[in-house]
């Protein structure tokens, strides 16, 4: 039987990165197909080529047997693929039936004719078992309802091809199982559903077969009953390249961060962390593994004072730092390299001198941090340049400009140079080539030396086995356990991180060894 | 013919192209005004030799452009602290009023008399600070509205601009007015006029208020640890939050700032020029110097030139229509195209033209 | 009883001026309120009134007839609006700014134009105008009757344009995609609709409306015109659209309002009253201000609005 759809050698260039190198992918009729991959591993790119958003530099896209370009969208749904964005694409204050015929043109005159269309929306929600309110408003319904409107919209347009972007990203375990059921279902009438995430629990729960990407690359293929969640793991998140570094050995000093109990909500008011304890101490580097998404970044501006928090404590150095605004706390010593470096960690259109005394811009003031010390913020951006390694003409650069390499160490630059006593970094190595690795981490290193505590989120497991001396792996809003660096194998970690305990994650690890 | 045309990723930067860029827009726009004298003029280029001949080539006609420049430059200015620090404040008609009214009151407590023995650098200080602050509250308010409730200020600051038209409306026709029917003030007394700078011109110190205020506004942006705060809440209010800054305070503060400089254009007018208060000194103001902000590319240095030359062109403009009969409209016309042109001249510069015999991707060739 | 006719004879009186003030400024609001909802704020609409205003003024001069220049109004609003429409969309420049720039242009070219076609006579011709309707029987209701239904057809006009408005907004596939587009252009350019089409569509309905309103003024109030005869109604339909909530029969409501305070400052003139006029003159800003403060939810206006469209 013809494949539903293949894509083959696709590849896709925007400025400065490649996105798909040579991708292919064949998805079944009547499968669950997941693509699997970390954040920048190209998986939602070839998905937007498919659905018509982007066209492909090379390649070529085979329907059912025929060969098909999409010029737009439009073009796409026309050939009944249908899409759905991690961010819904619904009109919030609009009802569900004016969501559903939104880009339709079946009736006459123009006049719309919503009652009709409603009939056909229950109609369709009864047999699917999608049960959804017609005439509700959009901005009223859960998230799960909301998602069941937008499979709606893809089965009004008789989608014979189903696309979700991490569809389960904005779920809760409940709201998820009853999405996997409904997959299931669209399946069982010859509809072919691919699934892009990197949750690996539910995949291993609905996909037929699973597609790993990494770089823009398809690592593999593999059928469900064939591989386990570890092994998933392991291809997702490994690296090409071995990159070793050399670690003194533990001098663990007193402990200054202190978190207790910990609950953080996200933006819907659901909760991401949930009981979280940590200390970090003097001179050391606790990593914290996990697949992003697990609740780390609330994690992060809950100690930050970005998020509020919803119960427990934080302290530093014994000082009671909770309710402190953000700046009282990198007062104290706090301060945070944040994972996205271009959008939240600097301003483009900044020099790197203006950009290298944010956060800390009242230390380069003089006369009651009035006026701006020019000369003391030029010599400190001049020292930081020469001391980090970064490759700009001079400081008068703009920061946007800068590689993901140069940016990242001007960013983490001005925060060691504010002689912390503790540093969170998240994903500090994201997207970045391996010299500049080896400098983020060795600098990091240094910083470990000289006393200070490090508090190291990653989902690069190499990343963490290199420089953490303890490690926590994040699951769900929990840490799943605590690990010294020499007990974190790969199979352990993986493990931890598709949601299963240490204890039960070490008896596996120690027992498979295939 | 559209394969000459290639669109770049982001528009292209260099500082020729920029210039280019607005030396063309001006010239063209000259060019269209010229066409828009012919049938009054035999010449246009009499008409704007004697344009500028009248609003900069005389004493008196550089001291009554410089007095209508000189309001400009301070609303400019407030343009500038508000829309860098990503406040879209427009409420500056309003700030002008409000300004204007607190020094006229002030002002008016000197008829008969009754600050006499307080020095003139002292009144002019004293009335300067409360118009100032009159115009910083004013427009404070909206800067609350935007930091605690969301509110849209680019609407509400509009609206506020009626408000305050109405305030004085109502205070010239009751409480601040003079005897007689017309809803105004009695003439302020001599001693509140602002002085006279430039001997046998009507220039008086406005101008210097607002060279004053443009180094003031200009060492704020480049030389204060404030203004660096208001430029990265304005250039990325995510970045400026995870840097530990206050965003809603630093919306209150460029709102106060930008209201405060609004209102001594109201101040400049009523003191400098009008000598009372009255229903519509405004004269719509307030919004071109949001206009001359722009044409500066909200560079408080850049903004004295440009305030210079559009009141140039609108003080030359009723000298010409006085001589040659051609309406003063055709510079209105030729103002508003400047501005329009600029604007879409910024669109252009997404835009290479490739010529036809170079060979593609040299540079030589490309706007 | 003497009172009571005082009283309900200043009520009549200003009512119906009300309403008659009240039309140009639905009319432009009703334009606006399109584009509004399809994500821009048109503050151009002040000027095109004006240029509306001359366009029915001129050629009703030279036709005779002054339905033709009505018609002319209507397309000199749209091509003017052309202009407005590119600068905002294509151009994707700051609405706010080109609209103030665009009304400084048209007050210009008005008054050129003027002077151009008409020299600077003093004594400016009365063109043939839109004449009143009585509406039998409904017009001797006592009360009501002269406040609502004697007026100019192009009152009549408006409030059936009013009605249609609501009515495409609401029931057609072009009005639900001008709200898709003002909300979220994302989900509606992933739907599949061209959001820039859209938005045009948006700026010259708004065009049509405010060149209309100007053919209303000249050939339905005043009969000449000069270059002061729009002072701050396009502004003014603003603040409508927003009291009005983006919604035509809100707007048509709030334009009553609106209308309400600017003939109480001619009425007032006759009747003395201890509060200041001011007070309730500004009252229809104030709240205004109030509807989009975020005091009450910013739930009404359309979430795209006055953001220039890039799509990712």
């Amino acid at each position: 039987m013809q494949p539903a759809v293949e894509l083959r050698g696709i590849t896709k260039r925007f400025p400065g990165v490649l996105a798909n190198d040579q991708t292919n992918l064949v998805v079944e009729k009547g499968e669950v197909h997941a693509v699997l991959g970390e954040n920048g591993a190209g998986k939602s790119t070839l998905m937007h080529i498919l659905y018509g958003s982007y066209q492909p530099d090379e390649g070529e896209i085979v329907l059912d047997g025929q060969q098909v370009r999409f010029a737009s969208q439009r073009e796409a749904i026309g050939h009944n693929i249908g899409m759905i964005h991690q961010d819904f694409m619904l009109v919030r204050p609009f009802t569900v039936v004016e969501n559903v015929v939104l880009g339709l043109r079946d009736e006459r005159g123009g006049i719309l004719d919503l009652g009709k269309a409603a009939a056909r929306i229950k109609e369709l929600s009864d047999r699917h078992g999608l049960t959804v309110d017609p005439w509700a408003r959009v901005e009223h319904l859960p998230v799960g309802v909301q998602q069941r409107v937008e499979i709606i919209k893809l089965l009004y347009r008789d989608a014979r091809i189903l696309i979700l972007d991490e569809p389960t990203a904005v779920l809760t375990p409940q709201e998820t199982g009853k999405l996997l059921a409904t997959l299931r279902a669209l399946t069982a009438e010859g509809r072919s559903v691919i699934i892009v995430t990197h949750k690996l629990h539910e995949i291993i729960e609905v996909a037929d077969r699973i597609t790993i990407m990494r770089d823009g690359r398809t690592v593999a293929t593999l059928d469900k009953k064939a591989t386990t969640e570890a092994e998933l793991a392991r291809m997702m998140v490994g690296r090409d390249v071995a990159l070793k570094v050399r670690r003194t050995p533990l001098r663990q000093g007193n402990p200054i961060l202190r978190v207790s109990d910990l609950y953080v909500a996200d933006d819907r008011g659901a909760s991401a962390v949930n009981g979280v304890d940590l200390s970090v101490h003097e001179g050391e580097i606790v990593g914290i593994a996990g697949v992003d998404g697990n609740g780390q970044s609330q994690l992060v501006e809950g100690l930050m004072g970005l998020r509020a928090i919803r119960q427990g404590s934080v302290e530093m150095a014994g000082v009671e730092i909770t309710d402190a605004p953000l700046f009282d706390r990198s007062g104290k010593g706090l301060v945070y390299v944040p994972a996205d470096r271009r959008g939240v960690g600097s301003v483009a259109t900044l020099n790197i001198e203006d950009n290298a005394i944010l956060g800390n811009q009242r230390q380069f003031s003089g006369a009651g941090s009035l006026l701006r010390d020019r000369a003391k913020s030029r010599s400190h951006a001049e020292t930081l340049i020469d001391r980090f390694g970064v490759r700009t003409p001079d400081i008068r650069f703009p920061a946007g400009k800068l590689s993901g390499g140069n940016l990242q160490k001007v960013i983490l630059g001005r925060e060691i140079m504010r002689d912390p006593r503790v540093l969170i970094v998240e994903q500090p190595t994201r997207g970045l080539d391996v010299g500049a690795i080896e400098v983020i981490w060795s600098e990091l290193l240094a910083a470990r030396e000289q006393g200070k505590g490090i508090l190291l989120i990653s989902a690069e497991l190499e990343e963490i086995r290199n420089l953490a001396d303890r490690i926590f792996v994040m699951y769900g809003g929990r840490f799943m356990g605590e690990l010294r660096s020499e007990d974190a194998s790969d199979e352990v970690i993986g493990l931890m991180m598709a949601g299963v305990s240490a204890v039960g994650a070490r008896e596996v690890g120690h027992v498979e060894y295939v | 013919m559209w394969n000459m045309f290639e669109r770049r990723l982001a528009p292209t930067e260099s500082p020729w192209a920029i210039a280019a860029m607005t030396f063309g827009s001006v010239v063209l726009a000259f060019l269209i005004g010229a066409v828009l004298f012919l049938p009054f003029v035999s010449n246009p280029i009499d008409a704007y030799v004697s344009l500028f001949e009248a609003s900069l080539g005389s004493m008196r006609g550089l001291g009554i452009t410089l007095n209508r420049a000189a309001p400009l430059i301070v609303i400019a200015l407030g343009t500038c602290v508000a829309w860098r620090a990503g406040f879209g404040y427009l409420g500056f008609e309003g700030c002008l009023t409000i300004g204007a009214a607190a020094s006229a009151w002030f002002a008016l407590l000197a008829l008969d008399g009754g600050l006499a023995f307080i020095p003139s650098i002292l009144f002019f200080a004293v009335a300067i600070c409360i118009s100032f602050g009159a115009g910083g509250a004013w427009a404070g308010g909206v800067g609350l509205f935007r930091s605690r409730f969301g509110g849209n200020e680019v609407l509400i600051s509009l609206m506020t601009n009626y408000v305050a038209a109405f305030i004085v409306q109502y205070l010239v026709s009751g409480p601040m007015r003079a005897p007689g029917s017309l809803p105004q003030t009695p003439r302020l007394p001599t001693e509140t006029w602002l002085p006279g700078i430039i001997p046998e011109t009507r220039a008086h110190a406005g101008i210097l208020i607002a060279l004053a205020a443009t180094g003031l506004v200009w060492l704020l942006m480049s030389r204060m640890r404030l203004g660096y705060e208001l430029i990265v809440t304005g250039l990325n209010p995510f970045a400026a939050r995870y840097g530990g800054i206050n965003v809603g305070r630093r919306y209150v503060l460029a709102a106060f700032l930008a209201g405060g400089l609004g209102a001594l254009a109201g101040l400049i007018e009523v003191l400098g020029t009008q000598h009372r208060l009255l229903d519509g000194l405004s004269g719509g103001i307030g919004f071109i110097g949001i206009v001359v902000a722009l044409l500066a590319k909200l560079n408080p240095l850049a903004v004295v030139p440009t305030a210079v030359l559009y009141a140039a062109l609108s003080v030359g403009a009723d000298a010409v229509q006085r001589s040659t009969g051609a309406p003063s409209s055709i510079i209105f016309i030729l103002q508003s195209l400047i501005v329009l042109f600029v604007m879409a001249s910024d669109f252009l510069r997404y835009w290479t033209i490739r010529l036809p015999f170079k060979s593609p991707g040299s540079e030589s060739g490309k706007v | 009883m003497f009172d009571d006719f005082v009283v309900s004879s200043f009520l009549v009186t200003w009512l119906a001026a009300s309403v008659r003030l009240a039309g140009p400024l639905l009319l432009t609001a009703l334009g606006e309120i399109f584009a509004e909802r399809s994500g821009v704020l048109n503050v151009g609409i002040e000027g095109t009134i004006l240029i509306g205003a001359l366009a029915a003024y001129l050629v009703t001069y030279q036709s005779g007839t002054p339905w033709t220049g009505f018609a002319a109004a209507i397309l000199a609003g749209i091509l003017a609006n052309l202009l407005l429409a590119w600068m905002y969309v294509t151009v994707r420049a700051n609405q706010v700014v080109v609209g103030i720039v665009f009304n400084i242009l048209a007050l210009g070219a008005a008054s050129y134009g003027y002077r151009l076609a008409l020299g600077s006579a003093s004594n400016p011709e009365l063109i043939p105008m839109i004449g009143s309707v009585t509406i039998p029987y409904l017009s001797s209701i006592p009360l009501v009757g002269p406040i609502l239904f004697s007026h100019s057809i192009l009152l009549y006009v408006t409030i059936a344009a009013v009605l249609a408005g609501e009515f495409v907004l609401f029931r057609t596939r072009f009005g639900l995609n001008v709200r898709a587009v003002g909300e979220n252009p994302h989900a509606a350019a992933n739907a599949g609709i061209s959001v820039s089409r859209i938005r045009y569509a948006g700026v010259l309905l708004s065009g049509a409306g405010a060149g209309a309103a100007g053919g209303y003024l000249v050939l339905a109030q005043i009969g000449l015109f000069r270059d002061t005869i729009v002072v701050g109604q396009g502004f003014i339909a603003l603040a409508i659209v927003i009291f009005g909530r983006w919604r035509p029969i809100y707007a048509a409501f709030a334009a009553l309002a609106f209308g309400a305070a600017d003939a109480l400052q001619l009425s007032l003139q006759l009747f003395s009253f201890d509060l200041p006029p001011q007070l309730l003159l500004s009252l229809p800003y104030v709240l205004t201000i109030v509807a989009v403060s975020g005091l009450i939810g910013r739930a009404a206006q359309p979430a795209a609005l006055m953001e220039p469209y890039r799509p990712n």
